[in-house]
């Protein structure tokens, strides 16, 4: 298959499912019917020439495949399948898509059978795709959606908008963070198929951001997620190690996307109040704009984070706080942030934790402190390359 | 007048009509279901020359049944395979019930496979004008 029809199959397919869904219910059978609706058109297109309506091709054959679906169903077992009415709200037009994806990060699945349900049902990844991707074996996947859809199923949500679309939509922008950073930062192992989330999750996002073009956070979230994978090219070495992002060739930024993300951020945040989205987001354009580390803002860098902190208390925002903090003010400050910080039970034992303390007391000149600390980082961490560039800090460390 | 005329199918029937062998019988050529639709469309055009069309409505396969019982209990696809269920109807203004009547008998020589033909039949039902028919 083409990349431009598998793209064109992807973009509809989140479409003819919430198309079907829409007129006959059962997602969790048309599901299954638009992944075979794919499959067929991935084999007839090529063969036979574009429809002259793909979009309505798929919607046909995929309620074409509901309905054989659900007759072998019923005919294997004429079982009640009963439920009763939800309360009723108005019905609100709204694209399929949109409702899809609050489906489908529904706040009854826990947060890995979101992001499976999301990548399958509106990315149009296969099975076998979303498994490669999260390094888990097929079987293991098939059973995590499926379990997604049966929940789905009895929780009896209705295809519409959610009453609560606030709450909802923050849910929905997470599962696409997760997605986005799940194939940016590779929490274990090698990395083939993970920068393929990255993409999708962007993807994804500007749909979201289409539908939604007015919202701050959408648009705070995708300029974010620019932002940050147009560094992609320069933060691996040619040897596959980890670059820190003041030692990247910043020639190999992707200009492109930097621009586009500091104008949707700029944006955004001139048109009323700014959320944390959008707040990492201006973060990460100060560093995409200066043109050498030095150059970067880093008192504007350390207020955003303050605001931030102050907004979303987290654990990693106070970290890289107090990384702006040493870098606008020098290392003392920062150190008594960090064993502030090293108070909180879970921050211990995290390998981040132990990194910026390392460098900050690298900073401060407390090269047998910083050596210590960039050895139990790399003893904490589970990625690979995290690992590789941390006992390299170290064994630089060790040679003065 | 108006009248109603109801036509009804099974699961089984809509299956094979779709070109799979079913319970009630093998599955129609593509020749025949093209045959029945000109024959069908043929006839509507006839009714709205004469004036008579007011309506006509296909219904999806029974599958895609929702029934909503007392207290609000839905079930989904409540038939089974061979039960025949409405599938559609045309709605037709005429002079009277044995025009009507007429105009259903034409459904006789309506082209299907044999097992088809011999078990068809359309109900015609007049329609109530309002609801002061029913309550006067």
């Amino acid at each position: 298959m083409t990349a431009g029809l598998e793209g064109l199959l992807r973009t509809l397919a989140p479409q003819a499912l919430g198309a079907v869904v829409r007129r006959y219910g059962h997602f969790d059978t048309a599901e299954d019917a638009v992944q075979e609706a794919m499959i067929a058109a991935a084999s007839q297109w090529p063969r036979d020439g574009l429809p002259d309506d793909p979009k309505a091709w798929l919607i046909a054959v995929t309620a074409r495949r509901l309905t054989d679906l659900l007759r072998a169903e019923q005919a294997r077992q004429r079982r009640e399948n009963t439920w009763t009415l939800p309360a009723v709200a108005p019905v609100e037009d709204a694209d399929d898509t949109l409702i899809l994806l609050f489906m489908c990060c529904h706040p009854a699945l826990p947060p890995e059978q979101q992001i499976a349900l999301t990548l399958r049902s509106v990315g149009g990844l296969t099975t076998q795709e979303i498994a490669r991707a999260f390094l888990v074996p097929e079987p293991t996947m098939a059973q995590r959606i499926s379990r997604a859809k049966q929940r789905v199923k009895t929780s009896g949500v209705p295809f519409r908008l959610p009453p609560d679309r606030t709450s909802r939509l923050a849910a929905v922008l997470h599962v696409l963070y997760l997605i986005f950073t799940e194939g940016y930062a590779s929490t274990a192992g090698p990395h083939a198929y993970r920068a393929e989330l990255s993409t999708e999750a962007i993807r994804l996002t500007r749909i979201v951001h289409r539908l939604l073009p007015r919202d701050g956070e959408v648009a705070g979230l995708l300029a974010l997620m620019l932002l940050t994978d147009a560094r992609r090219a320069a933060r691996v070495g040619s040897d596959g190690a980890l670059v820190p992002l003041e030692s990247q060739d910043r020639s190999r930024w992707c200009q492109d996307m930097i621009e586009e993300g500091t104008d949707l951020v700029t944006a955004a945040m001139s048109s009323g109040p700014s959320g944390p989205y959008q707040l990492q987001a201006a973060i990460a354009a100060l560093h995409d704009e200066a043109p050498t580390p030095a150059d970067t803002d880093w008192p504007q860098i350390e207020a955003l984070y303050g605001v931030l902190l102050s907004m979303a208390p987290n654990p990693m925002t106070a970290l890289n706080h107090a990384v702006a903090v040493a870098m606008a003010r020098g290392p003392a400050p920062a150190l008594d942030l960090v064993s502030t910080l090293a108070e909180d039970k879970r921050l211990a034992s995290h390998h981040r934790l132990h990194a910026v303390r390392a460098h900050l007391l690298e900073m401060s000149g407390d090269v047998v402190g910083a050596l210590a600390a960039y050895q139990q980082a790399a003893q904490l961490t589970r990625s690979l390359p995290e690992q590789r560039y941390l006992n390299t800090k170290a064994a630089a460390l060790a040679q003065r | 007048m108006k009248y109603m005329i109801l036509h009804y199918a099974s699961q089984a029937d809509f299956d094979a009509m779709a070109g799979k062998d079913s319970a009630v019988g093998p599955a129609w050529q593509p020749e025949e279901v093209a045959a029945m639709g000109e024959f069908m469309n043929k006839l509507m055009n006839d009714l709205v020359e004469s004036g008579e069309f007011v309506d006509a409505v296909g219904l999806a396969a029974p599958v895609h049944t929702r029934r909503v019982g007392p207290g609000n209990v839905v079930t989904d696809g409540p038939y089974a395979e061979t039960a025949e269920v409405l599938a559609g109807y045309t709605i037709v203004d005429c002079a009277s019930f044995d025009r009507a009547t007429e105009i259903v008998a034409r459904l006789v020589d309506t082209p299907a496979p044999e097992y088809v033909r011999a078990r068809g039949y359309a109900d015609i039902r007049p329609l109530m004008s309002g609801l002061e028919e029913i309550t006067a």
